[in-house]
């Protein structure tokens, strides 16, 4: 089995690696076939490989890179990677029609699991501990309550927005009024009115025509990855979880909850609101957290398979939460001081 | 495999029924048997399937299976109506239709390929809607193949980054190269014949509503599929390069611009030179260079010979890096001038047969000409469509409405067939030269275009509610 892995690894690799001189050759700048990141696209190969059912996708791939390749206008480019192509495809032809086991384990997501990383990977991977929740369970406070007894940086959304617009404003050095503001439900004092028409050629020009929240995605994603490079954190939301799994970056994915009537009281006395108003709050915030997380990941938010933990903050209370996370993700952590 | 056969059967069964009096017979009144129409369903057909089961061996041999089924219509038409009467026919075809059909869209292709758009514009839902709109309104001023030209480029680099893309370019054939040409007489070469029979130049604006809603309902479709393929990408980790502040758009080969508009100018010249007495005989008929009994008339020879010094001069003017960065090739065109040969070649029998039978289909209610001159133009050449059934709306002998050369058309009447024959043509690959360049283009550049078959089935999905209503709101 490791034999076929590897095989069609190698295959995957010398594929995409083709794709990228089949480009270099024609000096086109309107896009080849595989534009992703490399190791995604590898990956991403080695499992339409892999998998008999959708060798139709694999097919109608390798035909893509062999059209582009047949526009190769220099004779010597045009023979030397041809004849990459066609042995390429032989040999993917010689493949079995089905390599994978079928067992219940996602390989992808073992591969991102601290746990396993612990007896893998390098020490140089951080610790990155992605936290979802919804609004009143005190996910938050568990986050933050993790990363001081973790002794880890912690980054919620009011922390990452404040670090990604200094970024942007040291990038373009124009002041950028992005900021909670984006996600206008996280702000208590949202902007009144529509944007003017200079205010949306202003943003469409800034922004190279995406939309503002896209575009802050786009740069919020960079930056997780950016950090992830550099130092262990606990970070709230943002998708990061997803994030990180499609950058193949290693970390684990908690999400926490409560029951609503328990969220509600805590929203009564946190934010000393009627149980009406408390109660017309969650749902809008749970729904909009939901449809943010569902738009930039196609998943469920809140649904168990997409996380290594689900919690329900109730059973355990902070401190004991924290301790439950810390203890899956087996880290020694300091007790707590006594009140 | 088993739905390919169907669809096969489908296809090859709508093409025999496209002339229905001939259906009936078995014999157009032109004397024209209707097995003849064989060679041009074979031909859609191996253009449809061939690529599907065997696309090696297509893409070595589709010259071969053009030479086949234009064999298979020359020779046996020249046994039932002789060989001067084949000869004829496959000439005027070539000469009068193929010639200036390739030249113009040759002209286009290497115009457009000179210009390329450098910058770092992100393809979104929102910008693809906006750009497939500016695109479409461009079509009627500079041709929906014009437009194709230009705008396909562009909108291929800007969602580089993406990796589902199919559904933008079925859009952009469905409005760009087709939808979009049907304000003016520049725009689709249907209404520059009606212009050339008396329809007032500026009368084809009055579709403007109808434009502005097909636009707006299959821009609005767009946004949504669109949408749901963008999300799809965002949630496999693709994003864009937006790192650098500002987008900042610059269009290399701008001088480019000014040889497009040359060849439009070529176009309309084209339309308006036969009808000066310079370039007509006494008889009335065209003068220009005869080969055998087929004239190539002056004006068309000034329209190519336009068109090819443009084309040079661009090629001449312009940077080879230009073309190097918008992978500038001649596939799309080749493949493109061999099918389009065998097409024109094929398709003559039906349409003699539309011409002789066409005035007997008792076509009376607008509609009714929507769809006729519609089903025909997804299949045949949308011009002679457009003529023939423009004649005989100006045979039924109505007294109020356009006054043109064929006779009096009911302007509803003139509305249905002009937008039949333009918007339909977006139905198939075939039904608009543009479409083809199109799927050529984008299958060069990574992206991977529907079958014959699938397209088809993308248009009978969201083309034909979107007609219906047409013909409800408009028509009826």
């Amino acid at each position: 089995m490791d034999q076929n892995r590897e095989k069609i690894m190698e295959l995957a690799t010398r594929l995409y690696d083709l794709d990228a001189e089949v480009y270099r050759c024609l000096g086109s700048s309107l896009g080849r076939v595989y534009t992703g990141r490399r190791d995604d696209c590898i990956e991403s190969l080695a499992a339409l490989m892999s998998g008999g059912r959708q060798t139709y996708m694999l097919r109608s791939e390798l035909a893509l890179v062999g059209n582009m390749a047949r526009t190769i206008p220099d004779k010597a480019s045009y023979v030397r990677v041809m004849a990459q192509y066609d042995q390429i495809l032989k040999e993917i032809q010689a493949l079995p029609d089905t390599f994978g086991k079928v067992d219940i384990v996602d390989k992808d997501r073992v591969q991102l699991n601290w746990i396993d990383l612990k007896n893998r990977f390098s020490e140089n991977d951080h610790l990155i501990i992605c936290i979802g929740r919804t609004q009143g369970c005190a996910g938050t406070d568990i986050g933050f309550a993790l990363a001081d007894a973790l002794k880890i940086n912690f980054y919620d959304t009011e922390i990452f927005s404040s670090v990604r617009k200094r970024l942007e404003s040291e990038q373009d050095n124009a002041p950028d009024s992005i900021g909670s503001d984006v996600y206008p439900f996280l702000n208590p004092n949202p902007p009144q009115g529509h944007p003017t028409l200079p205010q949306l050629m202003a943003n469409f020009n800034r922004y190279h025509g995406l939309l503002r929240e896209d575009a802050v995605f786009f740069n919020e994603s960079d930056l997780i990855c950016n950090m992830a490079k550099k130092e262990d954190f606990v970070v709230m939301g943002r998708c990061a979880d997803v994030v990180l799994a499609n950058n193949r970056i290693p970390h684990i994915s908690v999400f926490i909850t409560a029951p609503f009537e328990l969220r509600v009281q805590r929203i009564m006395e946190t934010h000393g609101l009627d149980r009406k108003r408390a109660s017309r709050l969650l749902r809008q915030l749970d729904r909009r957290r939901s449809s943010y997380y569902h738009f930039y990941t196609g998943r469920k938010w809140g649904d168990p398979v997409n996380y290594d933990l689900c919690l329900n903050s109730a059973c355990y209370g902070i401190e004991k939460s924290v301790e439950l996370i810390a203890r899956m993700i087996n880290q020694q952590i300091d007790p707590p001081a006594q009140a | 495999m088993k739905k390919t056969v169907c669809l096969t059967a489908g296809l090859l069964t709508t093409l025999l029924c496209c002339t229905p009096a001939a259906a009936a017979t078995g014999v157009g009144t032109s004397g024209v048997p209707l097995w003849l129409c064989i060679p041009f369903a074979g031909l859609l057909l191996s253009i449809a399937v061939f690529p599907l089961v065997k696309p090696e061996w297509w893409d070595k041999n589709k010259g071969k299976a053009v030479i086949f089924w234009s064999l298979l219509f020359v020779v046996p038409f020249a046994f039932t109506n002789g060989i001067g009467e084949s000869a004829t026919v496959t000439l005027e075809c070539l000469i009068n239709d193929y010639l200036t059909f390739i030249v113009l869209l040759f002209g286009l292709f290497c115009v457009s390929g000179n210009i390329t758009l450098e910058g770092d514009l992100v393809g979104s839902p929102r910008v693809n809607v906006l750009i497939l709109a500016l695109g479409t309104l461009l079509s009627s001023c500079i041709g929906t193949t014009g437009a194709s030209m230009l705008m396909v480029r562009p909108l291929i680099k800007i969602n580089s980054w993406r990796k589902r893309k199919s559904q933008t370019m079925i859009f952009f054939i469905f409005l760009i190269s087709n939808i979009g040409g049907c304000l003016t007489p520049m725009g689709d070469p249907p209404l520059l014949m009606g212009f050339m029979r008396g329809v007032p130049f500026f009368w084809s604006l009055r579709l403007l509503p109808i434009l502005l809603f097909n636009m707006t309902v299959l821009l609005f479709i767009y946004y949504h599929i669109d949408r749901r393929a963008y999300m799809k990408d965002i949630a496999e980790g693709r994003k864009p390069d937006i790192s650098k502040p500002g987008t900042h758009v610059r269009i290399c080969g701008a001088h480019n611009f000014f040889f497009l508009l040359l060849i439009v100018l070529a176009v309309i010249l084209s339309g308006v030179l036969p009808t000066l007495p310079a370039f007509q005989d006494a008889s009335g008929a065209a003068r220009g260079l005869h080969i055998g009994s087929v004239t190539l008339s002056f004006s068309s020879m000034i329209e190519i010979s336009l068109i090819l010094l443009v084309a040079w001069l661009s090629f001449r003017t312009t940077d080879v890096t230009v073309r190097t960065k918008n992978h500038f090739t001649w596939s799309a065109i080749a493949e493109v001038a061999v099918l389009f040969a065998g097409i024109f070649i094929t398709m003559q029998p039906a349409l003699m047969l539309l011409k002789t039978s066409g005035g007997e289909l008792g076509l009376t209610h607008p509609a009714q000409m929507f769809w006729a001159t519609g089903a025909l133009s997804s299949f045949l050449d949308n011009t002679p469509t457009y003529l023939v059934f423009l004649t005989t709306a100006g045979s039924l002998g109505f007294a109020q409405g356009m006054v043109t050369t064929v006779g009096t058309v009911p302007v509803k009447m003139l509305t249905a067939i002009s937008c039949g024959a333009v918007f339909m043509g977006a139905s198939t690959y075939i039904g608009n030269a543009p479409n083809f360049m199109v799927k050529s283009i984008s299958d060069e550049n990574g992206i991977r275009m529907p079958s014959f078959f699938r397209y088809m089935l993308w248009s009978i999905c969201i083309l034909l509610p979107v007609f219906l209503l047409d013909t409800l709101l408009f028509f009826m």
